[in-house]
């Protein structure tokens, strides 16, 4: 059970409802991305955090804000 | 780019779940009931026995494997520089929750991860239970897509995450210097104990590889069904798996669904039960045993949600909610299960599930 490890743009949330929205927001916007169980090497009180390519932050930011939706963090990790 | 393998996705969650079988083993061996190696529901029941919150004789016992679970959490958070103390996630609600959540699991006989070590040991009946969790934690994740949210938790001094671990140091000084303070069963699963240390050591082994690895049965069910990510459901199966070959190199693997230790055969009523701990646990943010690992990490909120547990096993046993064992009474077998009363009470906490989860959800645009 091989796959590729690659460095990830994780946006963590303080809760589920905030990473379900940001699912829809990413969906609505069609920007790529996809929900998953948060990295042990990411502290957070939501399980579930959004993952996406590095190059999105700064647009992902901009965008979650507008929107409302509170982060706990935006993490470039490899997972 | 790098292979990534599969060591390093699964390896800890793995480990944490062999760590947790064999802690139950030997727990068991040592003393422990049978098929009740771990039990968070079960022992936070004693703990309410053994502090008088219930009068049911037959459980009463200052569990040390909670304190352990509870106090290794936090000495790995606290190395790994994760200890956080916050709270304010509608605590009311999480106690509410925390309430029915024990009632359903009293009214089964067993939390999730003894569900599994149930299973672990043949027990035929705990299928019904592992059904009904399975169900809960669906119901829970159609109102987690539509922006269920108890709020979000916020920063406070760090003293008052230290203050849920603190009493339970304190219950475990009573219970090694002062006794005659609290309740103990002299027959019953409360009165089969390991040695306190043993259980003590045990639950700080199972609380640190738990918080290191973000072990938690409800989650990984969650994860398996919303994100197809398997890996928190590995440490599921991993328990599941060393309890099962552990029971069968000892003698004690009996697949049965008549005459299991602390188990009854009245499948709808375990279904039930076990479809309202997986509800309430998908809305709490974990299983019992996650509450606790939080708790450690510093959150009041699951102190909360602990503390709504453990008056739910006051109020079970107070009015007879709990199941009953099935039995052999000269030479009959009697099928145990729950009273008209806990048929009740799990009638009331899906109800009352339904309230806190409607009354938490977006009103009108996406949940922030």
């Amino acid at each position: 059970m091989m796959r590729q490890r690659q460095l990830c743009l994780v946006v963590a949330f303080h809760t589920t409802a905030a990473a379900m929205a940001t699912e829809a927001l990413c969906r609505r916007l069609g920007l790529a991305g996809k929900l998953i169980s948060v990295p042990r090497q990411v502290t957070s009180d939501c399980g579930i955090a959004w993952s996406a390519p590095p190059e999105l932050r700064e647009i992902l930011e901009a965008r979650l804000a507008d929107a409302g939706v509170e982060t706990a963090g935006f993490y470039e990790i490899v997972v | 780019m790098r292979e990534k393998s599969w060591m390093r996705d699964y390896g800890p969650i793995v480990l944490a779940g062999l760590l947790t079988g064999v802690a139950a083993l030997m727990l068991t061996a040592w003393g422990n009931p049978k098929n009740m190696g771990f039990c968070i529901a079960c022992f936070e029941r004693d703990i309410a026995g053994a502090l008088g919150f219930h009068s049911a004789a037959k459980v009463q016992y200052l569990r040390p494997e909670i304190v352990g679970i509870v106090l290794g959490a936090m000495l790995a958070a606290v190395s790994a520089k994760e200890f956080r103390a916050k709270a304010g996630s509608s605590p009311a609600s999480r106690f509410l929750i925390g309430l029915f959540v024990m009632i359903g699991a009293l009214v089964f006989l067993g939390c999730p991860l003894r569900m599994v070590i149930r299973l672990g040991g043949g027990d035929l009946t705990a299928v019904a239970g592992l059904l009904g969790f399975l169900a809960g934690i669906l119901i829970g994740i159609v109102f987690l897509k539509r922006g269920f949210s108890l709020g979000r938790a916020y920063p406070v001094p760090a003293a008052e995450g230290a203050v849920f671990p603190g009493i339970l140091v304190l219950l475990l000084v009573l219970l090694l210097a002062a006794p005659g303070l609290l309740h103990f069963s002299e027959e019953g699963p409360g009165s089969q104990r390991a040695f306190w240390l043993g259980s003590l050591a045990a639950g700080c082994v199972v609380g640190a590889a738990a918080q290191r690895s973000r072990l938690c049965m409800a989650g990984g069910l969650r994860d398996a069904f919303l994100l197809r990510d398997f890996r928190l459901l590995s440490g599921f199966a991993a328990i599941w798996i060393t309890v099962t070959v552990g029971n069968l190199i000892m003698g004690s693997y009996h697949l049965s669904a008549v005459s299991q230790p602390v188990a009854h055969s009245q499948y709808l009523w375990s279904f039930l039960g076990m479809a309202l701990a997986g509800w309430g646990s998908i809305l709490l943010g974990g299983c019992p045993l996650r509450q606790l690992i939080l708790a450690g990490e510093g959150s009041g909120d699951s102190a909360v949600s602990v503390l709504g547990m453990i008056a739910g096993a006051a109020v079970a046993h107070n009015f007879g909610l709990a199941g009953n064992p099935d039995s052999v009474t000269d030479g009959t077998y009697a099928v145990g299960g729950t009273s008209a009363a806990g048929m009740a009470a799990v009638v009331l906490g899906f109800v009352v599930l339904l309230a806190v989860t409607l009354t938490h959800l977006p009103k009108k645009e996406g949940a922030k």
